[in-house]
């Protein structure tokens, strides 16, 4: 089942968010923030310049992965969000992860596809009580987007991630639904 | 009484016995030292750290099958010592850093490095146990100080040391801080353990705190 909310375009029309599993076919899509070099710098994949190996990250990476969506605006997808479990002890955190194209930040697109996750992520996924996000400490935008759709700041972890090649310094955030 | 104290009496009777004044010098000295040693704060063993071998079994047992010790661990206590046998030899062994901390070279407790999975090399966390007996003494500390020096040493691209410790356990966020971590936040329903799902704070030690 799709997961669907409204949000308003430049000139105050209804335009609706919904989310829905990847096909090979959201190739062209997909290359579109994959490709762009507004994005490139706050994900951690280097960016992509031909549609065939987005193909192949499509068939390794985002077709297998165990929760991954992709964000759809009025049905045509702009972007990608994913919960990952990292570790196999401790099913109960796992790290959202989004990524949007450049054109369309700014418009509260990222924050509905969040709300969504936290609509149905915790029934989903058996055991979940906390999904965290790491974002880099320069990317305010991101921070306002979880902080946004109700997510806690917890801490600044110091020379965390390694980031395009630089040790990073990461913001953890998370949502717990007992308490958030 | 110790030895300051005796030698102290011994010269007020001497003096007293041979009509000497005594010395208000020599009297302020020995009474200082006899208060020293009361007063004194017991110092912590020297600690050594070093791999562990197959025979270091029965030490292993101390802590390893003690619940108070095992209390915020993943693993129950262990009772049966062929249990702890196959533990040394499939984990212990073979793992990249892990270290018996010794008095006299006897274990008395074990530290580890564990560096994070897949890229992240610059980084690893850092866990540690001691036998209940050895408490309260520094031990942990000091066994943290000298593993914190070998780690940066040892393991290239090492910019990272975190640990993260119970919220409801103070006594190893005290021993971590007194090492020279950094407490960074409270990870909410971070890790789980034995059927519940714990709070744990995140400290870090970076090589350039150790500069």
């Amino acid at each position: 089942m799709d997961e669907q909310t409204t949000v308003l375009n430049r000139s105050r029309q209804p335009l609706t968010v919904t989310l829905r599993e990847f096909e090979l076919t959201d190739v062209d899509d997909y290359f579109v923030w994959a490709s762009d070099d507004r994005v490139s710098p706050w994900w951690r994949w280097d960016i992509f310049t031909n549609k065939e190996d987005v193909l192949t990250f499509m068939e390794e990476t985002v077709l297998p992965h165990p929760w991954m969506r992709a964000i759809c605006l009025d049905g045509r997808p702009v972007g990608a969000i994913s919960v990952t479990r990292r570790t196999a002890e401790h099913q109960c955190r796992a790290e959202l992860g989004y990524v949007i194209a450049s054109q369309y930040w700014g418009r509260g697109i990222t924050t509905e596809a969040v709300k969504l996750v936290l609509g149905t992520i915790f029934g989903d996924m058996e055991g979940l009580e906390r999904l965290e996000a790491l974002v880099l400490v320069q990317n305010v935008g991101s921070q306002k987007v979880l902080e946004k759709a109700g997510f806690t700041k917890e801490g600044i972890l110091k020379k965390y991630l390694i980031h395009k090649g630089k040790i990073s310094d990461m913001v953890m955030y998370s949502f717990i639904p007992s308490e958030n | 009484m110790n030895d300051d104290l005796r030698t102290l009496v011994s010269y007020i009777i001497y003096c007293y016995s041979h009509n000497h004044r005594p010395n208000q010098f020599i009297i302020y000295q020995l009474s200082e030292m006899n208060h020293d040693e009361k007063h004194q704060k017991p110092k912590t063993p020297t600690i050594t750290l070093r791999k562990f071998t197959l025979s270091d079994v029965d030490a292993f047992m101390s802590w390893a099958a003690d619940p108070r010790v095992t209390r915020f661990q993943r693993r129950d206590p262990y009772s049966d010592p062929a249990d702890a046998l196959a533990y040394i030899t499939t984990h212990i062994l073979p793992h990249p850093w892990y270290r018996a901390i010794c008095i006299d070279n006897t274990p008395v407790g074990s530290i580890s490095v564990k560096p994070a999975p897949g890229e992240d090399r610059h980084r690893a966390s850092i866990g540690y146990r001691l036998a209940y007996d050895y408490w309260g003494k520094g031990i942990a500390t000091e066994a943290l100080k000298l593993t914190i020096k070998a780690a940066f040493e040892e393991l290239d691209h090492l910019e990272r040391l975190e640990a993260i410790a119970d919220v409801d356990n103070p006594a190893s966020q005290r021993v971590l801080e007194k090492a020279g971590f950094k407490e960074e936040g409270i990870l909410r329903k971070y890790v789980r353990l034995k059927g519940e799902t714990r709070d744990m704070v995140m400290f870090s030690f970076l090589l350039s705190d150790a500069v």
